[in-house]
């Protein structure tokens, strides 16, 4: 299955170690998730913009039991749903703590964007961030 | 933003929608009973709650299972119509879907139906039976419908995941412990111990019970985490000119609604605490005339704590921050000053899929038809709240209903 271009760029960028957000040539403003269509003004022509790769965690989650199909192996997981400074949102991955939990997260921390391997992003094609320690 | 405008029938109007009888059978694990065998029993019911044989239904509204294709297939293929003999009579057989919260939209279309004259009476069917399917099918099943197969599959998210981003949120924002936040399964177990029907009936629970429970998806335990259920309701729509006509003197109408839709992908939410409810709180009080203390009860989602906790505060129900709270003093409990999901709701009656909402629906309308078991049917049952939502709670609905 051919993948349309707003998922294989996206995808890409995270395999360059770039978190993408999807920039409107014709307004100008940002989308996430990436639109066929811009949602403000409904534009074709829609872009790119690396982001800053920094963000507020609005929520997260710990899953340690009933994983999808295929996800068994990487439990515990942790999912978070992060706001980033460009004024968009998306769910990523959270990185463990040192210990290999979770226990240091709370919502509303900063968070960045983190670089994974291109193996890994084509294994777990998302986002993952960082709990950025105050 | 959505304008508001008026229903256009009132308690007078010959065409003006109304709920004639309801019908259900024990929610739970039965690997013995059959999709088609259980919405034959339900309709039945429904009917003889309302008076009615078969042929008196003109259209048959189907609401959707989630445990298989194949049987989704029958029902969207008009098989209901030919098991109640209705082949060559029946005008009309089809599905509504919105996930959780078809109960809600299938109210709608079926009151649009009749008010503009394309139905007299519509029988609603559902049939769920995924507390017989094989649990991790369900699990991956859920995790690729209803979440972007694109952008948030690949995290892992699944079910209780999006459960447990609202409960953090919610838990972030209004300061509520994980106590307060079990003290809403309390509540609703209590109710299940009156209601025959509920999966949960014989099992008190504690909320030491809850908070000592396994893990499952920080921060919800295992025993706030609904359980997979089978089960099928069923219920009866029609003018209320024809119900006159019948005879029927017990009749529920919708006095008005409100709706919200807030995203699709549960990352897109822009309030993890708030969601849609305050949007189609505010709708539903414009069109009805209502307002949270015209309300005798009410019937909320309540597949986690935290959908119908930031439910009761959009409806202004509660303060603002205080939904757990709420709970945790008994005002929704047996006895209580505010009887809240008093089947057991989905938490206590069983997680019947797209039928956890009907079932609340058929809680409220058996409620105010004044026809529950006498062990929970309220004393005060003349108006009431449905809150309805699902999948990724993207949207919240909101029915008020009445006794005519």
């Amino acid at each position: 299955m051919i993948l349309p271009k707003i998922v294989s760029e996206f995808r890409d960028g995270l395999a360059k170690g770039e978190l993408l957000v999807q920039k409107c040539d014709a307004c100008g403003k940002l989308n996430m998730y990436p639109r066929f269509a811009c949602p403000h003004c409904q534009s074709e022509k829609l872009g790119w913009q690396k982001s800053a790769g920094k963000g507020v965690l609005h929520s997260f989650a710990v899953l340690r039991a009933g994983a999808p199909e295929g996800f068994e192996g990487d439990l515990p997981y942790a999912l978070g749903v992060v706001k980033l400074g460009e004024g968009v949102q998306l769910l990523g991955r959270l990185a463990p703590d040192a210990d290999g939990d979770w226990s240091s997260y709370r919502c509303d921390d900063t968070v960045e964007f983190v670089a994974v391997p291109a193996a890994e992003v084509e294994r777990r094609p998302c986002a993952t961030f960082r709990r950025v320690k105050s | 933003m959505a304008e508001n405008w008026p229903l256009y029938v009132t308690k007078t109007s010959p065409n003006d929608p109304v709920f004639v009888g309801t019908g259900e059978i024990p929610s739970g694990r039965y690997p013995n009973r059959s999709f088609i065998g259980d919405l034959t029993s339900v309709a039945l019911r429904a009917l003889k709650d309302a008076a009615m044989v078969p042929a008196d239904v003109d259209t048959i509204m189907l609401i959707p299972n989630l445990h298989s294709i194949a049987d989704q297939a029958d029902l969207i293929f008009s098989r209901m119509v030919e098991e109640l003999g209705l082949h060559g009579k029946a005008k009309a057989s089809y599905m509504v879907h919105s996930g959780g919260s078809t109960s809600d939209n299938a109210v709608r279309a079926a009151s649009g139906l009749i008010a503009a004259g394309h139905a007299r009476t519509v029988l609603v069917l559902q049939c769920e039976r995924w507390g017989s399917a094989n649990l991790l099918e369900m699990i991956t099943m859920l995790s690729k419908n209803g979440i972007p197969g694109e952008w948030e599959l690949p995290t892992g998210l699944q079910f209780n995941a999006i459960g447990a981003l609202i409960t953090r949120r919610y838990m972030h924002a209004t300061g509520s412990t994980a106590e307060e936040m079990a003290s809403v399964c309390v509540t609703l177990r209590k109710w299940a111990q009156l209601n025959p029907n509920a999966m949960y009936r014989g099992k008190p629970l504690t909320v030491e019970q809850v908070v000592n429970s396994k893990m499952v998806a920080d921060p919800l335990h295992a025993l706030e985490c609904p359980m997979l259920a089978d089960g099928a309701v069923a219920f009866v729509m029609t003018s209320s000119e024809n119900a006159k006509k019948r005879g029927l003197k017990d009749q529920v109408r919708v006095a008005g609604s409100g709706g919200c839709v807030s995203h699709y992908s549960i990352g897109q939410e822009k309030d993890l605490a708030v969601l849609g409810w305050k949007t189609a709180s505010d709708r539903a009080w414009e069109q009805s005339g209502w307002g949270p203390e015209d309300a005798d009860f009410a019937e909320i989602y309540d597949s986690y704590a935290a959908v119908t906790t930031s439910a009761l505060e959009g409806l202004g129900l509660c303060k603002k921050g205080d939904g757990a709270r709420w709970f945790a003093a008994g005002t929704g409990d047996p006895g209580g000053k505010f009887p809240i999901n008093t089947n057991g709701g989905l938490l206590s009656a069983g997680h019947t899929g797209v039928g956890g909402g009907t079932a609340l629906l058929v809680e409220g309308i058996r409620q105010l038809l004044h026809r529950a078991e006498p062990e929970r049917q309220l004393e005060k049952a003349s108006r009431c709240i449905i809150g309805g939502t699902g999948g990724s709670y993207m949207d919240a609905q909101v029915l008020l209903l009445e006794r005519v």
